[in-house]
């Protein structure tokens, strides 16, 4: 029979003694378990578990204070919350979700941890060996393609003229007035290619432009610009030509306290679609419900073009058909795709949400990921980074748009949305609001 | 076959031991006689240790040859590198590859007075210097050496500055910007000390070595307030590198390698590149 | 001017001997050549001719004549084990392993040889010799075709090159009517031509077309700007992403660290990176010398077409090949081409 290896993160203060408890009433608990002390059930961090499963871990167990019962109050509340998520994205991406579980086990229940520590065993057990580790000498995934093949949408010839226009000419007000320093647009370059641009005078306003290629984030710039200083006064005021997407990421920001709202003038522009190089309306804006930016202090509307149709659960397939596979061909298809990444972290400098001054993923000192570009570093790259964005991923979609190699990086934040909709009721970006997994548990919450 | 240039020889520790907070000196000995390589070097140069699981990183050599059959680093725990070595002792096995670089042109500086300036961990790569100059005493003028540090308890190479006064025609000049309660000597920055001791400047050259922004004021005190010659101002930059032999492209000043053009340079040459080290 | 040598030796051979010839190379070594994977065009090794993909497309550029990655990845891969550091106890044994096959790429662009060429000035040709690089160089035999036509992004022509160099392969191919005209540039080329079964031909290869060149600014056009706001003010929409270093066929930066494999046993890597990076120049002590993005973006333009060149001997020559990768897949839309025209116009 095959003995599993389990890595158990207990809780100093509960589950650790409640572990020592069953040791001295001579409880059985299995010799399979490698037990971890943690000061907490909410020091577990995700990297922490996905580090215990690509070194080998074919079960990893979180044993906490029951909730009310945190020596530091509310550590388990996030405990109770991140870890689900972290299961399901593990789940997506091919890990079967019995390999890790939360539980809750206080000091003087021996008897409570023996069962499950037993009950766990005998669960990853059946299960056998875990597939999630990569062996050094896997040195390429085989290409696995999903079944969905994405019906392209052509995107018709618009007219897009009286939006720049507008655009224009609101950017010449707030920079002739003073209000703004700054209008954050797009412009054309000389290949005709659309891009971010930079005005800061009312005579380069003609620069701005606006039609179906205008792609990226331009949210993305602001923290940089406008990040809150202590004992500094805020930076002035910046224009930003927003789509109702990238609008969303105002709110995050604004609720992580990046930059104050009323440092931002949101120039909105009611939106089509954007189209991808191809000429075909990209994939983040065949499932878009808003047209109309939430986040606006000037709406710019008016264009010509007929409303292009949207398919009303085009990506979310892709999201059924990965998840009606088995879980070791979930794992090829998701290990082909990151094969191909170079960890240019294109992705990660496109994202608006991504404003960590030295990103987990590239600190030098870093112990959670390695420097080499293998598959399991940019697996735990991509994994990590999607995990960090739970609850704040407004869907820009930016990431994918941005990758060099097309892997699509948007599926796993749009599978955790999803999640995070489900479990809290909560969409990034609606309102002024932080992740709903960086705050404590409210209202009733039920163990198991 | 070529050799692997990036294959450390090993050399093994034969004594660790605190210089100041978080500094501590490292004497290696090399193992199977690699340490052909490291049987001559030149004040200034600097080597890679590899702390074996952890990475590598390069340090100014903080020695002569000459003075026993060691190479000695001080090296401040800051990354995790340093780290790493920190947690050696006695008998642990390093990687070393070197030495790398050029190195203060000595021969060039015979007959002239030195002052030695050293700020901090900078003091490092200046101690061969001291140590040559002190070897060949009759070869050097006058040699002054003002030595810098935050706070006392991180000046480095403390119990040799008996040796540095009791040489002839030699001076040292202690600083800190905040002193402790003992604290008997000069307070204040560098530059401060240098237009306090005010050397003759006449038929000298100066050797800087700190953190880049005392490089710069060292610099502009020398040039501007005391009308030194840029090119007799020699200076020792740091600068990440990965490789030490100009190809990891990682420590480029403009046109420059400073691991292979550098890390010494005179001012002048500094002046003429087009970035800058700060 | 196309550069291919007149008094060279050629032979005509058709789309099918061809194919027969690369599955018979592909028998022996590794054949590695362009190939389609999950929509993308990548250099990756083919077990038989007609997974090749003939014809480069990618949704970014419908024309692509090149992959994403240049050759550069099969000599500098994006991450290499130096040696294997076994740990037991204070013992250190360190052992090193080396890449040992042989390859032959097929289908390389006269850009990407020109980028192994100039990588050759670095790895090869300033000592010490990179005992890595030099053992997959050795082992790899480059087999080109000459392009017909530029892409959108490609510029080729103006730093240099030609569509149909074949100075820096082995063999280089020339598509010529449905049928292709090989010709043996090197010794280590000629050795892999079936010298008997294909017809010699005194034909040559069409005279590429030379359009859209455009001055290429000096070396002291590049002094004179060097702290001009201009870096300042095109970097502004820089994300300071690494992508434009890694598609290059030229950029060569690399980082190197421990890593564990197992308790006791470590792997010292080097792997890719970038001067746009933020992580790139800091120092343990946290002093960053290149902290504004403008300064990392200038690092990388005046490192192809100063830095470089100078470190490497390359005299007038640049380190930028033409490819254009850097402007297709920039998320920014910063345009090389742009730079090397702004700089042509007085300040």
């Amino acid at each position: 029979m095959y003995e599993p290896r389990i890595i158990a993160f207990l809780c100093s203060w509960c589950s650790y003694t409640g572990a020592d408890t069953a040791g001295i009433a001579r409880m059985k608990s299995p010799a399979n378990i490698r037990a971890v002390r943690v000061p907490c059930s909410g020091r577990v961090s995700p990297e922490l578990i996905m580090r215990a499963f690509d070194q080998g871990a074919d079960g990893v167990l979180v044993l906490g204070c029951h909730i009310g019962e945190c020596h530091y109050d509310t550590g388990n509340h996030r405990a109770a919350k991140r870890i689900p998520i972290l299961r399901s994205l593990l789940t997506f991406v091919g890990l079967e979700p019995e390999r890790l579980r939360l539980d809750w086990v206080s000091a003087s229940e021996g008897e409570r941890f023996s069962k499950i520590a037993n009950e766990f065993t005998a669960t990853v057990r059946t299960l056998g060996p875990v597939h999630w580790r990569i062996s050094p000498d896997k040195q390429q995934a085989v290409s696995h393609m999903l079944a969905v093949t994405r019906e392209a949408i052509p995107y018709p010839d618009t007219d897009c003229g009286a939006k720049t226009d507008a655009i224009r000419q609101k950017a010449r007000e707030l920079l002739a007035s003073n209000q703004v320093s700054c209008v954050i647009g797009y412009e054309l370059n000389r290949r005709g290619r659309t891009r971010p641009v930079f005005v800061y005078t009312p005579e380069e306003t003609s620069r701005l432009v606006w039609n179906p290629d205008c792609t990226n984030n331009l949210t993305n710039y602001l923290p940089a610009k406008l990040r809150l200083v202590k004992g500094k006064e805020p930076a002035k005021q910046i224009a930003v030509v927003v789509k109702p997407c990238d609008s969303k990421a105002i709110n995050v920001m604004v609720a992580e306290n990046q930059y104050r709202r009323d440092q931002v003038y949101a120039l909105g522009v009611a939106c089509e679609g954007i189209r991808d190089l191809d000429g075909n309306l990209q994939i983040r804006c065949i499932t878009c419900q808003e047209a109309v930016p939430i986040v606006c202090d000037t709406l710019i509307s008016g264009t010509t073009s007929s409303f292009i149709p949207r398919l009303s659960s085009y990506a979310r397939e892709e999201i059924a058909e990965l998840q009606n596979a088995a879980p070791t061909e979930r794992l090829e298809f998701w290990l082909s795709q990151f094969d191909r990444c170079i960890r240019c972290y294109a992705c990660r400098q496109a994202c608006p949400m991504c404003n960590c001054p030295a990103c987990l993923y590239e600190r030098d000192d870093s112990t959670f990921i390695g420097l080499g570009i293998g598959l399991n570093e940019k697996r735990t790259f991509h994994l990590g980074r999607a995990y960090h964005l739970a609850g704040r991923c407004v869907g820009c979609n930016e990431c994918e748009r941005a990758c060099p190699m097309n892997i699509p990086i948007g599926l796993l934040n749009q599978k955790l949305a999803e999640e995070i909709e489900a479990a809290f009721d909560h969409r990034a970006g609606l309102t002024i609001a932080p992740s709903p997994i960086v705050t404590i548990l409210s209202g009733e919450y039920k163990e198991g | 076959m070529n050799e692997n240039p990036m294959l450390p020889m090993l050399g093994k520790l034969v004594e660790v031991r605190d210089l100041a907070v978080e500094i501590k000196l490292f004497r290696v000995e090399m193992l199977n006689g690699g340490g052909k390589a490291f049987q001559s070097f030149q004040p200034g140069q600097f080597a890679f240790i590899s702390a074996f699981g952890l990475g590598e990183a390069p340090f100014g050599i903080a020695n002569a040859t000459g003075r026993g059959p060691t190479i000695d680093f001080a090296i401040a725990r800051l990354g995790s590198v340093t780290t790493g070595l920190h947690e050696l002792g006695e008998g642990d096995i390093v990687g070393l590859r070197g030495p790398m670089g050029n190195w203060f042109p000595m021969k060039k500086f015979k007959g002239k007075n030195l002052i030695v300036l050293g700020g901090g961990i900078g003091g490092a790569p200046l101690r061969p210097v001291i140590q040559h100059v002190l070897d060949h005493r009759s070869d050097y003028g006058n040699l002054t050496i003002l030595w810098a540090a935050r706070h006392p308890s991180l000046l480095v190479f403390t119990d040799e500055y008996d040796e540095w006064r009791a040489a002839p025609n030699t001076a040292l000049y202690l600083t800190v910007d905040s002193p402790d309660e003992k604290w008997d000597q000069n307070v204040g920055l560098i530059t401060q000390l240098l237009e306090k001791v005010s050397p003759p400047m006449e038929n000298t050259v100066t050797i800087t070595c700190g953190p880049p922004i005392m490089i710069h004021f060292v610099t502009k005190m020398l040039q501007e307030k005391m009308r030194f010659a840029p090119k007799n101002n020699y200076v020792t930059l740091e600068a990440r590198m990965h490789c030490g032999m100009g190809k990891c492209g990682r420590c480029n000043l403009g046109e420059k390698l400073v691991c292979v053009d550098g890390p010494v340079f005179n001012m002048e040459e500094v002046g003429g590149l087009l970035e800058t080290f700060m | 001017m196309s550069k291919s040598n007149p008094d060279k030796k050629r032979w005509l051979i058709s789309q099918a001997e061809l194919e027969a010839w690369l599955d018979g190379i592909a028998n022996a070594r590794t054949l590695i050549a362009p190939r389609k994977v999950s929509g993308l065009l990548l250099y990756r090794p083919v077990a038989k001719s007609n997974e090749i993909a003939w014809q480069g497309h990618t949704p970014e550029s419908p024309q692509a004549v090149r992959p994403v990655l240049s050759v550069k990845e099969i000599f500098f891969p994006p991450t290499e084990r130096l040696f294997t550091i076994h740990k037991s106890g204070q013992e250190i044994r360190l052992e090193e392993t080396y890449p040992d096959w042989e390859t032959v790429v097929f289908g390389v662009r006269p850009c990407d040889a020109r980028g192994v060429k100039l990588l050759d000035a670095l790895f090869l040709d300033t000592n010490p010799i990179d005992s890595f690089y030099a053992r997959r160089r050795g082992n790899t035999t480059l087999i080109g075709l000459a392009c017909t036509e530029m892409g959108p992004t490609c510029f080729c022509t103006s730093v240099g090159g030609s569509l149909d160099d074949a100075h820096d392969m082995d063999i280089m191919l020339y598509e010529k009517d449905g049928n292709y005209l090989a010709e043996a540039v090197t010794e280590k080329g000629r050795f892999l031509i079936p010298g008997g079964e294909w017809k010699e031909t005194n034909a040559s290869p069409q005279q590429s077309p030379e359009s859209g060149q455009f001055p290429v600014p000096k070396k002291e056009k590049w002094v004179e700007r060097f702290n001009d706001e201009y870096w300042m003010q095109i970097s502004e929409r820089c994300l300071s992403c690494r992508v434009c270093a890694f598609v290059c066929p030229t950029c060569r930066c690399f980082a190197v660290r421990d890593e564990m494999v197992k308790p006791g046993e470590f792997e010292r890597i080097r792997c890719w990176d970038a001067c746009a990076g933020e992580n790139y120049r800091r120092v343990a002590g946290g002093h960053q010398p290149r902290a504004e993005k403008g300064e990392r973006l200038r690092n990388r333009f005046f490192c192809k077409f100063y830095y470089y060149p100078e470190q490497y001997g390359l005299g007038a020559a640049s380190a930028c090949t033409g490819c254009g990768r850097c402007i297709e897949f920039c998320p920014v839309g910063v345009d090389i081409t742009e730079v090397l025209m702004d700089l042509e116009k007085p300040a």
